[in-house]
């Protein structure tokens, strides 16, 4: 070992004090003479347990068709290719937290991408505002994972449950009177949902919007997405004779209720779903065969679903490449929005963050990330779900959420899923109420 | 009486008939073995997807396919006994349970594998009863129908039978028998088969009326052993009074109080009641 003598101690002081005085600058060029280095990023979904078939593997596959567009390009700038380092939260918030840990932890990265559940999602938003560390939510929709939290690191650019219970009724306050000859103050509206976050933030949603609008709810009431049984509920939905039903839930909960209902001989005007299990239109049809036919859902835009013209060419090419290579990776022909969510705002995160964050910030640790998201300014019909992106910043109501996202109405016509509210979108007149055929047509 | 009442009393029942049967076998297996098959319900799922694949897939009559699972059922229910239970049949209550909390693990995990985590069902719409404005699940009628005859014939075959005699023998008194040159080891595996069969049986209707996914048991795993501590772990007539009165008082409950409340209501009685009979309603 070298002698320590007053001159190197000396000498080793003063550059150090020049390495920290340079220390950011230092960084930077750090950074840029990593010319190829990879840039390594936490995905979290639900791989294994029953948030699986509600949506979440559909999404994870749309996450990683836009990381591999991305390294097919060339990645970021060209040079940065993507390498997603996965995790499975296994429909369980206490193994997300674990996975969490172990992502930014072990594998020490400044991002978590993905999240599909809620229940989730709320847990590990404030995990990561603690850690200071980025989550970048692209399905979980509770209202609650933002709102009134000023979180710093957590975003969304994707819908809320609050959306969704806006776009619920304001189909009904469009369509009801015209379509089902009731007025609004006298048509009766059962609000039934899982006992989640996600379910009880949505169904909330409903509540409050149909309450601005004078629409009476005739039943208001939760249940747990694991029961083994909702024939209480539909008995108590027979006798409320509601006209229509605005349903939240995951899977398998959904095909019970409809099982139940149909058994139990219950009859409505229209069901409006809210996403998730009722996203899933091939799953249900398994099951229900045409039964499901012209019950309406609520959910972000299914980017494939968009009149053609709707979007700029180079976005609609993106969405047919998104397309073919879902049908390809999953086997199915039914493409459901989760994949559209788990493209689109992985897509956002990779398109106009990561670029940003690099060239403007300096690098991809958590607080250039952040710097660059709060600069996103994507206009409506700037993505491939047609909405724009432009975050809340920090301070305001719900910091880290998308103010330009939003959700529309589909329904089941057949094999297509027309898109039949807003006006600006629709792809197809909405057939209201069930066609007598139907066996839940009242 | 109110006509939606009536209707939830109905479920209510009907719904105890899928409790009794999938709690017939679990309490058949504790009572004599003595050991609680936490993996029980993993069992009823493993059989589940055998239905499904043989009717789906290999086009089986439904019959048939249902008569293929009872036996997989039970050959699985065999290899659980002979491989994971059999070595710890000495070993204390924890090590047993944990050993099969590691087969219920491992069958949900093997599922997930194999067959992924999709949702499946067999696409069979059963037609739907009604009787005077009330209507009645007709699968789950079909399960209440089997459920009471497999618990008469459970009986008669304790009862009645040569075998059966020693099965309750071994269930009185496992050391005397041996004692006496009863084959314990024989007995153990009949009443696994009979357990597990029992199983695959449930398995068979339930398939009717649920989705098969890796996870369903756990829809019905927690809710079959607190009937089955209810009733008096190891007794199966207490196990089957047991059903009854949880799933009366989840659907009754659920039509005067939030459906949430009754399950609330149902685990609160499940637990003022062990406070009061520890041993359950019919044990000893």
């Amino acid at each position: 070992m070298g002698k320590t003598t007053r001159r190197s101690v000396l000498k080793y002081s003063a550059a150090t004090a020049a390495l920290a005085a340079a220390g950011p600058l230092a960084g930077t060029r750090a950074w840029a003479q990593a010319a190829s280095s990879p840039i390594r990023i936490g995905v979290l979904y639900d791989l294994t347990g029953p948030f699986t078939g509600a949506g979440s593997v559909p999404g994870s596959i749309g996450t990683q068709i836009a990381i591999d567009l991305i390294n097919e390009r060339g990645g970021i700038l060209g040079k940065h290719k993507i390498e997603p380092i996965k995790g499975d939260a296994q429909s369980k918030a206490d193994v997300a937290l674990n996975e969490a840990e172990r992502l930014m932890s072990q594998e020490k990265l400044d991002v978590i991408l993905g999240i599909y559940a809620s229940p989730e999602a709320i847990p590990l938003s404030e995990k990561m505002e603690q850690a200071k560390k980025i989550l970048w939510i692209t399905i979980a929709v509770a209202t609650k994972v933002l709102k009134g939290k000023n979180l710093h690191y957590t975003f969304r650019p994707g819908v809320t449950a609050d959306l969704y219970g806006a776009a619920a009724i304001g189909f009904l306050k469009d369509h009801a009177k015209a379509q089902l000859k009731i007025d609004l103050k006298k048509l009766k509206c059962a609000i039934i949902h899982e006992d989640g976050p996600y379910g009880s933030d949505t169904g909330a949603a409903d509540a409050l919007h149909a309450k601005e609008v004078g629409i009476p709810i005739v039943l208001d009431e939760a249940y747990s997405a694991t029961t083994s049984d909702l024939s209480s509920l539909v008995t108590k939905l027979k006798r409320a004779n509601a006209d229509v039903i605005l349903h939240t839930g995951y899977n398998p909960d959904i095909t019970l209720f409809l099982r139940q209902a149909r058994e139990a001989g219950l009859k409505f005007k229209m069901l409006i779903g809210h996403g998730a299990g009722y996203g899933q239109r091939d799953k249900l049809k398994q099951a229900f065969g045409t039964d499901l036919d012209y019950f309406l859902n609520v959910d972000p835009v299914a980017a494939q679903n968009l009149k053609p013209g709707t979007l700029k060419p180079e976005l609609e090419q993106l969405v047919k490449v998104m397309v073919e290579r879902y049908k390809k990776v999953s086997g199915n022909e039914s493409v459901p929005p989760h994949v559209s969510m788990g493209f689109n705002q992985t897509w956002v995160f990779l398109q106009n963050v990561l670029p940003k964050a690099i060239t403007k910030y300096g690098g991809t640790d958590a607080e250039a990330i952040r710097k660059a998201a709060l600069d996103v300014d994507i206009p409506e019909g700037g993505t491939i779900q047609g909405y724009g992106v432009k975050f809340e910043p920090p301070g305001s109501e719900q910091a880290g959420q998308n103010l330009r996202a939003a959700a529309c109405v589909t329904q089941a016509h057949g094999d297509v899923e027309a898109i039949v509210w807003p006006d600006k979108l629709k792809t197809a007149n909405a057939v209201m109420p069930l066609p007598k055929s139907n066996p839940y047509a009242a | 009486m109110d006509i939606y009442l009536l209707e939830a009393i109905i479920n209510g029942l009907l719904l105890g008939g899928v409790l009794a049967l999938l709690s017939l076998g679990l309490n058949l297996i504790f009572g004599v073995i003595d050991v609680v098959w936490i993996c029980y319900a993993e069992v009823v799922m493993a059989a589940m997807y055998a239905v499904f694949w043989l009717y789906t897939f290999y086009g089986w009559p439904l019959l048939l396919a249902c008569a293929a699972a009872i036996v997989f059922a039970t050959v699985l229910g065999l290899l659980v006994h002979i491989v994971v239970i059999e070595p710890i049949l000495g070993s204390a209550p924890i090590n047993q349970l944990l050993a099969t909390g590691g087969v219920l693990f491992f069958l949900q995990s093997l599922a997930t594998l194999l067959f992924g985590t999709d949702f499946r069902n067999l696409g069979i719409r059963l037609p739907v009863l009604e009787l005077g404005g009330i209507f009645i699940s007709f699968s789950r009628l079909i399960a209440f129908g089997i459920a009471l005859v497999g618990a008469v014939g459970l009986f008669l075959f304790l009862s009645r039978t040569y075998l059966g005699t020693a099965v309750r023998a071994i269930a009185q008194d496992r050391e005397v028998m041996g004692l006496m040159g009863v084959n314990e080891r024989r007995i153990y595996v009949l009443t696994s088969a009979i357990g597990s069969g029992l199983a695959g049986l449930a398995a068979c209707l339930l398939v009717l009326q649920y989705d098969v996914h890796p996870f369903i048991g756990l829809t019905f795993g927690p809710i079959t052993f607190m009937v089955c501590v209810l009733g008096g772990l190891g007794n199966m007539i207490g196990g089957f009074i047991a059903a009854f009165i949880i799933s009366q008082i989840i659907a009754v409950g659920g039509y005067y109080f939030p459906i949430e409340a009754a399950e609330v209501l149902a685990f609160v009685f499940f637990i003022v009641l062990i406070l009061i009979r520890p041993q359950g309603i019919l044990g000893k």
